[in-house]
This record gives structure tokens, sequence and C-alpha cells, in this order.
């Protein structure tokens, strides 16, 4: 194809495409980003930047958000790398099973799957009911509205993707490998960690990559785990946008946590190995 | 290949933890008494037919239908274009392109709502229901592209040139030899991306005007005042349709490889 050809087609073929993510997403999101660096009088400014990053429940919001992924993602690295090895050791039809299993909580209504959470955790909830009932505790606990609720809710969520995204990085490594450090006196789990892990460290680094910046910008889970008592990033802004009016403060908050997002977004990234 | 039984124990404990809570709405959705209470105290079906009873459950649900299969067939029809550039061409830039497209994906659902809200509802003055089918649009492009794309690797690119060689144009040859064959990725996408409309929170919460909400806002709404096993059978209710979709689409489609 000739260079005019091939650019006349980019141009049908990208073109619709193109016009409507600049009009429908990068518009408004460069509004946002101006009418945050803008005061009253109008002049560049960063003075709504400063009066949210001084402010004492920001700081508090924004280091329990990162506190809540760290805790988040290793967790789910620790349960996602077996479960992910067994899956995808498994073939055939038991595998599509297993596959659609795990994939539940990530298709289901985020609603519908977090509010199982407050059956559970409830004052008359199932851990409650036990826990009276095996008289451990005398008074109900609350579990609901804490930081705990918010981990476990997010580990549910994110917990599928972990697996997913490592599944699909062994699927990539042959079972003679495997074999061949078996038969060459490595045991079982010295060919997980010295062969499969190194393997699969790509796929690992995504994973840690979406499940990480996945907990900073979780909305509805800490919404119905954690509600207004303990806030998150995303309950933060919410809260300011749209029941306290403060467009400037939940402007402000948006811009960083996009930041914050491909900030992290890159750094994991560049943890990746050089393609050879 | 043999199986370590911590394997097999640590996998069974995984899936009991992400599978587990959706048993636990089933049977709450069929509690006796109005509280929430586990074990529930008998059995009964009302909370279903409350469900049914509510007009704005109904009507979200519809909104929520309308919303999401116009987004999706409007995200299909950009995105399978962009896909097709994205496996079929090579030209300088083209990883930009590919990042650029991947953007809506990247950047936070509440913050792209956010500025819907901003931009397009207070300074644009337009319709809520139409920011609403926008907003869904702009986050299902970079998935339709995605799956769209791994589907056209799969088919043999020497097919199409056969048929561009024999004096087929490049549109007829895409309509007529390339389509039919991507046909299942095309569906896959479709499921995937009204699934993800369907559920989507962070952008529909900062959409909703007078008259117009999605059912998952709705049902965050009504939590907010009422705390009663409605949720339970309207979630029971979600839980069962979904384990069917996605069943359904999985061994005709196999959507779990594009995810």
């Amino acid at each position: 194809m000739n260079h005019i050809g091939l650019r006349r087609n980019l141009m049908l073929l990208l073109g619709p495409g193109s016009v409507f993510l600049l009009l429908v997403f990068l518009a408004p999101l460069l509004f946002v980003l101006v009418e945050s660096l803008q005061a009253p009088d109008r002049v560049v400014t960063l003075a709504r930047y400063r009066d949210v990053l001084v402010d004492e429940q920001f700081r508090a919001v924004y280091f329990r958000t990162l506190k809540v992924a760290l805790i988040v993602t290793p967790i789910a690295v620790l349960l996602a790398y077996p479960s992910a090895y067994y899956v995808s050791r498994v073939s055939g039809r038991r595998r599509s099973v297993l596959m659609s299993l795990v994939i539940l909580p990530l298709m289901t209504s985020p609603v519908a799957r977090t509010y199982a959470w407050i059956v559970i955790l409830g004052r008359n909830g199932i851990v409650n009911t036990t826990m009276q009932v095996l008289r451990i505790v005398p008074e109900p606990m609350r579990f609901m509205y804490t930081e705990g609720a918010i981990i476990l809710g997010l580990l549910q969520l994110f917990l599928p993707i972990m697996v997913l995204t490592l599944v699909s990085a062994m699927e990539n490594v042959p079972d003679d490998v495997e074999e061949a450090a078996l038969s060459l006196g490595s045991n079982r789990l010295g060919s997980f960690v010295r062969v499969i892990v190194p393997l699969s460290f790509d796929g690992l680094i995504l994973g840690v990559t979406l499940v990480f910046t996945g907990c900073i910008t979780a909305y509805v889970t800490p919404a119905i785990l954690g509600g207004s008592r303990v806030l998150t990033l995303s309950t933060l802004m919410r809260q300011e946008a749209l029941v306290l009016m403060n467009w400037e403060t939940a402007t402000v908050i948006a811009v960083v946590m996009v930041l914050t997002t491909l900030v992290l977004h890159n750094g994991l990234r560049a943890l990746r190995p050089r393609e050879a | 290949m043999r199986r370590s039984p911590f394997l097999v124990l640590v996998f069974a404990l995984v899936l009991v933890f992400l599978i587990g809570p959706f048993l636990i709405i089933l049977i709450s959705s069929v509690s006796g008494d109005t509280g929430m209470g586990f074990p529930p105290d008998g059995f009964s079906l009302r909370w279903y037919a409350k469900v049914f009873d509510i007009d704005m459950f109904r009507t979200t649900f519809a909104i929520s239908l309308q919303a999401g299969l116009a987004a999706t067939a409007t995200a299909l029809a950009l995105g399978i274009p962009v896909a097709y550039v994205v496996n079929r061409y090579r030209f300088p830039g083209k990883n930009a392109i590919e990042v650029f497209f991947a953007m809506p994906a990247i950047v936070p659902g509440l913050v792209i709502g956010f500025s819907l809200l901003r931009f397009f509802v207070y300074v644009m003055r337009m319709p809520v229901m139409l920011g609403l089918y926008l907003g869904h649009t702009a986050i299902l492009f970079p998935y339709t592209v995605r799956v769209v794309s791994a589907s056209l690797k799969n088919f043999d690119v020497a097919v199409e040139e056969a048929a561009v060689s024999l004096g087929s144009s490049r549109l007829h040859a895409f309509f007529s030899i390339v389509f039919p064959n991507i046909r299942s990725g095309v569906a896959a996408a479709f499921v995937l991306a009204f699934i993800t409309s369907f559920n989507n929170v962070p952008i529909s919460l900062f959409l909703t005007g007078p008259g117009v909400a999605t059912l998952p806002i709705q049902m965050l709404i009504y939590m907010e005042y009422y705390f009663d096993p409605t949720i339970s059978a309207l979630s029971s209710i979600i839980i069962v349709l979904t384990v069917l979709v996605v069943q359904t689409a999985e061994r005709l489609l196999g959507i779990t490889r594009y995810l």
C-alpha cells in the first residue's frame, strides 16, 4: 500500500474514535485540570492544592488509602500464586468451570458483591452471631465501617484479577521447563520459586499494578464497608463533590488521584525486566 | 501433573472466600424476618415480591439497560476499526495511539464521572441521560478495542490478503471475510462491555439527575435509608442472571480468554 493510501485509511479508521475521545473524555478532564489551577482572580495558582494538601483530614485519608492498598496487594499475591499455579495446570472443561468461578466477583454487580459483607460482618451478622453462640465475646463487635472490612472487600474484588493475570503469565511457561527442574533434582517448592516465579514475573508486576492502583481508586467497596466513618480517597472525593458541594476540593482530589495512579503505573512498569 | 495437597487446600480456601459471600446473600434473601440477622428466621419470598413492587427499581433497571445497550453498541462501532488498525498496520507513533485509546481504562472512573458532570452537565447544560450514555461509551471503548483485537490476532491475515489480491476492496474484504471470522470475539466484547456498563458505579454516580439513575445507584440509595433483605433479594436476582450470562457466554464464546 502506498503512503497516501495508508494515511487515508488510518484517518478513516481512527478518526471517529479519536474525535470521540477528544470531545467526551479529554476535554472534560482538561477542563477539570484547568479549573483546579484557577483562583477566583483567574490567575494560575497552586493555592487550591496547598489548601488540600496541608489539610489534616485529607492527609489521614490519603495515607489510609495507600496503607489499605499496601495490605491488600501482598495478600492477593500470596493467595493468587498457588491458585493460579493450580488453575494453569488444569485443562479443558474443568478449567473453564474453575475460571468462571474465580471471575464471578469481577462479573457481579459491585453493589451485590459488597452487600454480602454487611450480612457477614454486620452487628447481627454471621461472624457476630457465631461468636455470641460460642460465647467468645459478650457483646457484638463492630466490624462494619472499619479498615479491616474495606480490606476484606477489596481482597475479594482484586484476588480474581491477580489470579487471571498470573494464569495467563503461567500459560507461557511450558510444562517441560518444570519437569526439567524436577528431574535435575530440584524439589517442587524449589522449582516453583526458581522456575515458575521468575518466568511469570512480568505477569506478577502487571497484576500488582492493576491491584494496587485499583485499590486506590475503588469506590463501591469503601463506600459500603467504610461509609463516612472510614473514608478513602474516592469516598472523600465523592463526599466533597456531591454532599458538601466543595467543587474545588473535589477537583484537587481528582487530580491527586490521577497523578498517584499514573506515578504508580509507570513506576511499577519500570520494574519489569527489559525485553530481550 | 501431581497436585500437592497444599495447592488444593489454598485454592479451595480462595474459592470459599470468593464465592461464599454470594451463597450467603442467596440464603439471606429468603429470610422470614425483617432483620438482617443470620441465620434468618423462617422462609419467605416476600422480599422478592417487594423488589418488583418498588417502582424505582423497575425504572432504573430500564435506564441501565438502555444506557448499557446504546453505549455498548457505540463503543463497538468505534472500537472495531481501532482494533483493526492496531492489528494490521505498522506506522510511526503506533504505540502512542494505543496508549491514547487505552486511556479511559487508566484514568479512575470516579474522575471521569466527575469531569463529565462538571463540563457537560454544569457548563454545557447537557441532559444527564446523554452524559450518562457518553460516559459509559467512553469507559467501554478501550474494552472493545482490547477484546476485538485479541480475536483479530487469531485470524490469519493471509486469508484477507488473498481476497484483496483477488480484487476485493478492503472494506468488502472486511465485511465478507474478516468479520464473520471474528464474530465470536465481537460477541464476547459485547457481553463483557454490557456487563461492565450494567455494573458501573463511578460514572453513573455523578450522572444522576431528576428521574435519571442506574440500578446500582438506586440500590446504593435504597441501602442508605432501609435495612431489610430487599437488597438481598434484588442482589440474588442479579447474581443468578450474571452467572447464567457468564456461563453461557463462556461456553459459547470462551469469554475468560479475553479478560
